[in-house]
């Protein structure tokens, strides 16, 4: 019966032609969005690799204008001495404006031998910046008092940029290049963390040790509060700062805050994606739905005939929702040869199990849709009388 | 062979009541060939239809072939349609995109036989009606009287010990019908089968052993 109505599909495949061409493009609209969703969903399910609870982000003015360098630092640990020096604070740490979740994005490349890693996220910390976002040192260690006397720049990477770079091999002590062929020793490897929220993949990153003579790579200073910490701290941290740093760019803000709001930008446009594609599976459902009911009007005298030769009502409705699940297959055949192509040539950068997993869930919900809009039609088509079909044709 | 018992049949709307048939009764014989005639709106093919289990009596008793199918359910009545009956239409009933020989494979597609045995048949069938050359060509390639041979070859490829026949030369012009006609007194001779055909022929009904004619939904001859 599966090759009967083959035979009979390819028979009618101009007619057929819009209906394969329609279920196509739904199922190529469904991929991107299962693409964004499965590839949204991987990231979400990775470990943030740090704690934003309770860690507030002060933004300050980093252009104190001291010339000398041993004023600078005994200007910047002042600052940091204070702010640790407050009952509710459990610590504190100077950092680069890009923090996580924040807008600012600050890319390099890195050299290892003959590796070359592009769009590699590079942040710049101080001591305890580890401290204070939570993060896992897997080897090695963190800044420390003992990098003061460094002869070569140390620097620390995370876990994915350390299998880029050295794969199953030591990466501890080894000297890697930046864009500016400025050498530097990696002395730890910490896990990887979602810096631009919950749905945004860690990357490549490495940190590098803040320079305590120097107002570059600052701008920012994390802090992690104790559960105390409320409303009146907060004035008095602020208050604390203004007179400090002695400028008025000081606003304190919410680690929490910041990966709700990211977040919400992440998802926004997912959102809206989906809500368009909802838009467009009612469309194509409506237009599958009306095609089978007008394929059955026009269809009665083979119904009534079909009913005639033997086959019962059940059979009828079996045999419509196959044909409909059958031009479904062709038309998935076609979009996952084209869908197949994304991993195929690693469009977009991203893993082929995103792919493949959004390739499956598309032609499962394809298979859905297309039998849903078909069930009903196919039950009308059971209960048409054979007598009354074919008087009619 | 077909054994009908004050078959009744009205039609009901909200408004109207219509009494297509009234108290039939009639016995038609294995391997007898049945003309039924009258004006049209009489119900005629509502018999052929009742006969056909296509449309179900409002009051009486069918019996086919030995069996009483007023108690069988839609899957039933379709695996019986398929063993024990052929139907031939005047408008043919052809399917437009499917070849002939898948045409007159249908009947065997809701049956259990292999795509093999399947084409055997449907070609055996096929050259009875003289169509063996025609075997690959589309309905719309072909004449009235040869579109109607098709038919024939679909009605009695699964061997039913019954022919329905629903004015089969109605569309054709007297040589093709009466080549049509002549197919199907060979069937009735050769192979025993038992037809009922439905006719506004005299000429064709003479040709059949008996004769049945309706008015007003009542059997008067």
């Amino acid at each position: 019966m599966i090759k009967h109505l083959f035979k009979l599909i390819w028979n009618k495949k101009k007619q057929n032609f819009l209906l394969i061409t329609e279920i196509l493009v739904s199922f190529m609209v469904i991929f991107a969005v299962f693409t964004l969703v499965v590839n949204y969903y991987q990231h979400y399910k990775q470990p943030m690799g740090f704690e934003s609870d309770r860690v507030w982000v002060i933004n300050y003015q980093s252009d104190v204008n001291i010339k000398d360098k041993d004023s600078l630092d005994v200007y910047y640990k002042t600052i940091l001495g204070n702010i640790k020096a407050m009952p509710q604070v459990q610590e504190a740490s100077f950092a680069s404006s890009n923090v996580p979740f924040s807008a600012n994005t600050h890319m390099n490349n890195v050299d290892y031998k003959k590796t070359h890693v592009n769009r590699v996220n590079y942040y710049t910390a101080g001591d305890t910046y580890d401290k204070v976002l939570g993060m896992k040192v897997t080897e090695g260690r963190w800044f420390g008092k003992q990098d003061d006397a460094a002869t070569v720049r140390p620097m620390i990477i995370n876990r994915t940029l350390r299998q880029q770079l050295f794969g199953s091999g030591k990466a501890l002590g080894e000297k890697v290049g930046d864009d500016n062929s400025n050498k530097m020793v990696i002395i730890g490897v910490v896990e990887d963390v979602k810096a631009k929220g919950d749905y945004q993949e860690g990357g490549f990153a490495m940190y590098k040790r803040i320079d305590t003579s120097s107002n570059d790579g600052r701008g920012r200073i994390l802090v992690k509060v104790n559960t105390n910490a409320d409303a009146a701290f907060e004035s008095r941290l602020y208050k604390l700062m203004a007179s400090n740093a002695n400028n008025s760019g000081i606003e304190i803000e919410h680690l929490t805050d910041k990966r709700k709001t990211i977040n919400s930008t992440t998802l926004i446009p997912m959102i809206i994606l989906l809500i368009v594609a909802c838009f467009l599976i009612i469309n194509v459902a409506l237009g599958l739905f009306g095609v089978l009911w007008y394929n059955i009007n026009k269809r009665k005298g083979e119904i009534g005939l079909r009913r005639a030769i033997g086959a019962s009502g059940n059979s009828v409705s079996w045999q419509l929702v196959t044909e409909s699940m059958i031009l479904a297959t062709l038309s998935l055949i076609i979009g996952a040869f084209f869908a197949v192509q994304f991993p195929l040539l690693n469009v977009f950068d991203l893993p082929a199990s995103v792919y493949l997993v959004a390739i499956l869930l598309s032609v499962i919900f394809i298979y859905l849709l297309v039998l849903v809009c078909s069930l009903y039609p196919g039950k009308q088509a059971s209960a048409i009388l054979p007598a009354v079909a074919l008087h009619e044709e | 062979m077909i054994k009908l018992n004050n078959i009744q049949k009205v039609y009901r709307t909200d408004t109207i009541e219509t009494l297509a048939l009234n108290g039939i009764n009639l016995e038609i014989a294995e391997g007898e060939f049945l003309s039924i005639m009258g004006p049209s709106g009489c119900g005629k093919s509502t018999l052929l239809n009742i006969m056909g289990l296509l449309d179900e009596p409002s009051k009486g008793d069918i019996s086919i072939a030995g069996q009483t199918t007023d108690r069988f359910n839609d899957k039933q009545l379709a695996k019986f349609r398929n063993q024990k009956l052929g139907f031939i239409f005047q408008s043919y009933h052809l399917i437009g995109d499917l070849q002939v020989i898948d045409n007159v494979e249908l009947p065997l597609l809701y049956r259990d036989t292999t795509a093999k045995e399947r084409r055997r048949l449907a070609t055996e069938a096929l050259e009875k009606v003289g169509l063996s050359n025609r075997l690959k060509h589309f309905p719309k390639q072909l004449s009235g009287g040869q579109r109607q041979r098709v038919a024939i070859a679909r009605a009695i490829v699964g061997n039913p010990q019954i022919i329905l026949a629903d004015e089969p030369t109605g569309n054709l012009d007297s040589a093709m019908g009466n080549e049509i006609m002549e197919i199907l007194l060979q069937l009735n001779r050769n192979d025993g089968t038992t037809i009922v055909m439905v006719t506004h022929d005299e000429n064709m009904a003479q040709k059949t052993h008996s004769l049945v004619r309706l008015f007003d939904g009542s059997q008067v001859q």
